[in-house]
């Protein structure tokens, strides 16, 4: 993990560079405060990758000899399937034409997302799923 | 001096890899960080265009009261990490009482924004009166839009752990991912809270 972390550094002080010339140049404000946030995305990611590089074991990524059956094979829970994206994107459509058309749309679609949004963060947590 | 020799064996550790959950966190919060980027870029361009209107328009601003929002969401951000050490320890109990706490931190500020907004739109400041009320409402209307979306996160984190019998590494793994968000929004308020109430 560390070599991924040493990219994002590098990534971070590279934007950092080109905002201070940019800056020196243009001495437009905008585009400093773009390049300095781009520069903190690149920490964001950095911080977590060398953050967690003390956190795992060394992985085969991280090993020149390692064998393709190295691989851990348990990547996480992934449901097999869920109809909940598709209650979601439609209250978001409804908020968004609510918008543009009439205001009561969007407390129709506000209530409908909570319900989808509900649905879909306790799917695995009732019924024959229930742990 | 006894001579041990290193065998060249290839290491047989448990092979571990960071939670794919915090990974994809990790990642849409860094894109998440450009949407706010291009809201800093409207409002320096906005204020590049005129900043004297810009000086007068933040005089009517309450920065003391804003002060003191942003310390609460501040230490929320404490409150909300002392959770996540609960959870990293298994402490089911610690990490609901920190997480309510933190609820209700949040729940203050988006109250005091609420208040807030009410003063500035009496003043006469609305979403369309100027550029500068354009700028003001966007900028801090997506954060406390953010925020919000934390506080029902925090819901939902409470309620997984109300309706599941054993506490897991799933839960952990939750209120872990819902800390770095909240964290996040707390980052770009004190960059928020810089740019508008102190730069003004």
């Amino acid at each position: 993990m560390k070599f991924e972390g040493k990219l994002f550094v590098m990534a971070m002080v590279f934007y950092l560079v080109v905002a201070v010339i940019y800056g020196f140049w243009s001495r437009d404000e905008s585009g400093i405060v773009l390049l300095l946030f781009t520069g903190a995305m690149a920490l964001i990611v950095a911080f977590f990758t060398l953050h967690v590089s003390r956190k795992v074991y060394p992985r085969p990524e991280d090993n020149e000899d390692a064998l393709p059956e190295d691989a851990n094979p348990d990547y996480g829970f992934f449901p097999p399937h869920s109809w909940m994206p598709l209650p979601l994107a439609g209250s978001m459509a409804i908020i968004v034409l609510g918008l543009v058309f009439a205001v009561w749309l969007v407390v129709l679609g506000v209530v409908l997302l909570l319900f989808s949004l509900v649905g879909w963060v306790f799917e695995y947590y009732r019924g024959d799923h229930a742990h | 001096m006894a001579s041990v020799t290193a065998q060249e064996t290839r290491p047989r550790l448990p092979v571990n890899r960071p939670n794919t959950v915090a990974v994809g966190t990790i990642v849409w919060l860094a894109s998440e960080l450009m949407f706010f980027a291009a809201l800093f870029a409207m409002y320096f361009t906005m204020r590049s265009i005129d900043v004297e209107g810009f000086h007068e328009h933040a005089q009517i601003l309450d920065v003391p009261f804003a002060a003191l929002i942003c310390v609460i969401l501040v230490l929320s951000s404490v409150t909300c990490q002392l959770g996540v050490f609960a959870a990293e320890r298994g402490d089911r109990k610690k990490l609901e009482m920190w997480f309510i706490i933190t609820f209700i931190m949040g729940a203050i500020f988006i109250g005091g924004q609420v208040k807030e907004y009410m003063a500035l739109v009496e003043e006469g400041l609305t979403l369309s009166s100027s550029s500068y009320g354009s700028v003001f409402f966007l900028t801090t209307g997506f954060h406390g839009l953010h925020v919000t979306g934390g506080l029902i996160a925090f819901l939902f984190v409470l309620g997984r752990l109300y309706v599941s019998k054993r506490f897991t590494h799933e839960q952990a793994t939750t209120a872990i991912v819902v800390s770095y968000y909240w964290h996040f929004v707390d980052v770009v308020w004190i960059a928020l809270f810089t740019t508008i109430y102190i730069l003004q």
